[in-house]
């Protein structure tokens, strides 16, 4: 952009923002995030266009940021970064994913006097490390916790944790918390490791839960991690004679998911809501730099949300709408 | 050095039966079930035990059998690991994202193994790139392509499908809750790949190709046929489980279908197959599948840590292949003084 069209749109910016009747200064947000083709980051992305609607009514823009493929991932992102910053963003959005590569990028953005939430990956600590103004994003650990703790209240107590892939620093979390969810509601938690043979392979998930099911007649609580372990589980529970007595909570779902807690097969499953990372980082951008308000409250937890029997219709919904 | 697998039992007597090759494999089986049995209990010798490893047998065992008869040859197929999830996504994407009858679905997923079984044939035959890299390629491709026409078409590593009742009892239900439909299906490839190898004179051009590639292309034998058939086989072989899959767990992933590499190849090599070709059975295969099974569940059953699972199959890959030398070599010894 040459200094001339740069001056041209901030100054049809600042017309825009006089034509609207507002006195404020209208915020351009850049969002950097995932492909948009990715089913994950299309809901974040919609999140973040939906609080857009409002930025832009106050003569602002959401721009969305995303690499065109995972092959490069920090570098990349990075870039995408600068880029924002080098387009006169007036706030960032950005995920931590590769800490070594773009939090130097994040320092320039700071650096430059651009206000910054970091969401989806990085926590808390990426976010007070780099001076960004909050966290917004789910804390695996906590998914894990939300589901030991929903079949915990549910009566269930004695729960078991299905890992195929054993460790895996993300995979441990969830179980670490779905043991302790489960603790906390008053019951056991325990990890069924399977042997790196099982990865993927949904037979040998199921046969493995099966066989543990019948050794430990005393589970009648399980967890897994991804919509696939979660349907071979409850094949396995099925398959050893248990199906209603044993109650299952999974990771994330998928229309099987859907289909499954629907008829009653699965109790629930933990949703990290990607819709609202993206809606609730752009809003808290869009009135800093507009009004100056701020929100105290560090750590914004968009996850983990629990779909169940209660409200999985409106779940649907909310997929056929593109934001689940 | 195919005759001594492909002539049957001239008299029962405990000397012949400890010289049959299988015999290696069998005292394998037993040792490794009594082992198990005294851990897991009562609930490993009942049904619920049974069904849980002959479930896991079945599907490995599908794949076990092609891979098998390609060993036997001299040939390796290491593709089968990506057709598993290639054929359950092709079904998956055919029936549940196009909403086509469940039958399209499932020839189109059947094809997609057949076709990469005769890409590796026309690729092993026509050039001199050994099986063992021709197939790795493959898989790698395959893999590369599932991946991208899954996020293409449907944005997602992994496709729903419910399928309709009939198609379900046929591939994926599950007999008495327990016994996976896929163990008659295994069953039904034992009787038809025992007919080929053993019966038919197709087998025997299985074994000279094994035993000596260019004496088998003189003796007028059409290897390159032969060999791109049984590419075919396993190609069909692995789409067969991965079909069942989808009709099973309802969903097919991406990734996934890698253990198959190994553990069809560990169940025949257990079942006594020459790594080099030119040697094995049916019936050895079939033992060594079971074999395998009965370790990877029985170590739930016996609730030891998956990871000592791991170290036994190992170990027992191992103990194969020594005993199993030293039975050929009775059997090869003992043979000619019987007449």
């Amino acid at each position: 952009m040459t200094k001339f069209s740069r001056f041209a749109a901030k100054a049809s910016c600042t017309l825009i923002a006089a034509c609207a009747a507002t006195s404020v200064m209208a915020a351009d947000i850049f969002v950097i995030g995932g492909k948009p083709d990715d089913p994950f980051w299309s809901r974040v992305k919609k999140g973040a266009e939906d609080a857009g609607i409002v930025a832009e009514a106050q003569g602002g823009s959401v721009t969305w940021l995303g690499p065109q493929n995972y092959d490069n991932l920090g570098p990349d992102a990075a870039e995408l970064i600068r880029q924002a910053i080098d387009q006169g963003a007036d706030a960032i959005v950005g995920p931590d994913w590769v800490p070594e590569a773009m939090d130097p990028a994040f320092e320039a953005v700071v650096a430059a006097g651009i206000p910054l939430v970091i969401y989806n990956a990085g926590g808390l600590e990426a976010a007070d490390k780099l001076g960004a103004l909050n966290y917004v994003g789910a804390v695996d650990y906590k998914s894990g916790y939300a589901g030991g703790e929903y079949l915990g209240n549910a009566g269930h107590k004695n729960g078991a944790c299905v890992n195929t892939l054993p460790g895996a620093a993300n995979i441990e979390a969830f179980c670490n918390g779905f043991n302790d969810g489960i603790a906390a509601a008053g019951g056991t938690g325990s990890v069924l490791q399977l042997p790196a043979t099982a990865y993927g392979d949904s037979t040998a998930v199921a046969q493995a839960v099966r066989a543990h099911l019948l050794q430990n007649p005393e589970i009648d609580a399980m967890f897994a991690i991804g919509g696939g372990d979660t349907s071979a589980t409850i094949s396995g529970i099925q398959q050893s004679g248990k199906a209603g007595k044993v109650h299952v909570c999974g990771m994330n779902f998928n229309e099987t998911v859907l289909a499954n807690i629907q008829q009653g097969k699965q109790a629930c499953a933990v949703d990290q809501q990607g819709y609202q990372q993206g809606f609730f980082a752009v809003s808290i951008l869009n009135n800093y730099v507009n009004y100056g308000v701020t929100i105290p409250t560090r750590e914004i937890l968009t996850g983990p949300g629990i779909v169940d029997a209660s409200n999985v219709d409106l779940v649907i919904e909310g997929v056929k709408a593109g934001a689940r | 050095m195919s005759t001594h697998s492909v002539k049957g039992p001239s008299g029962i007597s405990l000397g012949g039966l400890i010289r049959r090759p299988e015999t290696g494999s069998l005292i394998g089986l037993i040792v490794v079930y009594v082992f198990f049995a005294a851990l897991g209990g009562k609930v490993f010798m009942g049904a619920p035990g049974w069904s849980s490893w002959l479930n896991i047998a079945a599907e490995v065992g599908i794949i076990a059998l092609p891979v098998g008869l390609l060993m036997i040859s001299g040939e390796f197929d290491i593709s089968v690991g990506s057709v598993v999830p290639a054929s359950s996504m092709t079904t998956a994407m055919l029936s549940g994202h196009f909403e086509l009858p469940a039958l399209i679905g499932i020839m189109g997923g059947l094809s997609v193994g057949l076709l990469i079984g005769f890409l590796n044939g026309l690729i092993v035959t026509r050039t001199t790139i050994p099986s063992l890299i021709a197939t790795i390629g493959t898989m790698f491709a395959v893999m590369g392509l599932t991946l991208g026409f899954a996020v293409l078409i449907k944005g997602s590593t992994s496709v729903s499908y419910v399928p309709d009742a009939t198609t379900k009892a046929l591939l994926g239900t599950f007999i008495n809750g327990m016994f996976n439909v896929s163990i008659f299906w295994w069953l039904g490839f034992v009787a038809i790949f025992y007919y080929v190898l053993h019966i038919s004179p197709l087998g025997s051009w299985i074994f000279a190709l094994g035993g000596d590639k260019e004496s088998a292309r003189n003796a007028g034998i059409p290897t390159a046929k032969v060999t791109i058939g049984l590419f075919m086989a396993s190609g069909f072989a692995a789409a067969c489980v991965g079909v069942g899959q989808v009709m099973t767990y309802q969903t097919a992933q991406v990734a996934g279908g890698q253990a198959f590499i190994f553990n069809s190849i560990m169940c025949v090599v257990i079942g006594g197959v020459l790594l080099t070709g030119g040697a094995g059975s049916i019936i050895g295969i079939v033992l060594g599948t079971m074999t395998f099974a009965v370790v990877n569940q029985g170590i739930f059953f016996a609730a030891l840590d998956p990871n000592i699972g791991s170290i036994i199959i190992g170990a027992l890959l191992l103990a194969a292949v020594l005993s199993n030398d030293t039975f050929r070599t009775l059997a090869l010894n003992y043979s000619p003084k019987k007449k």
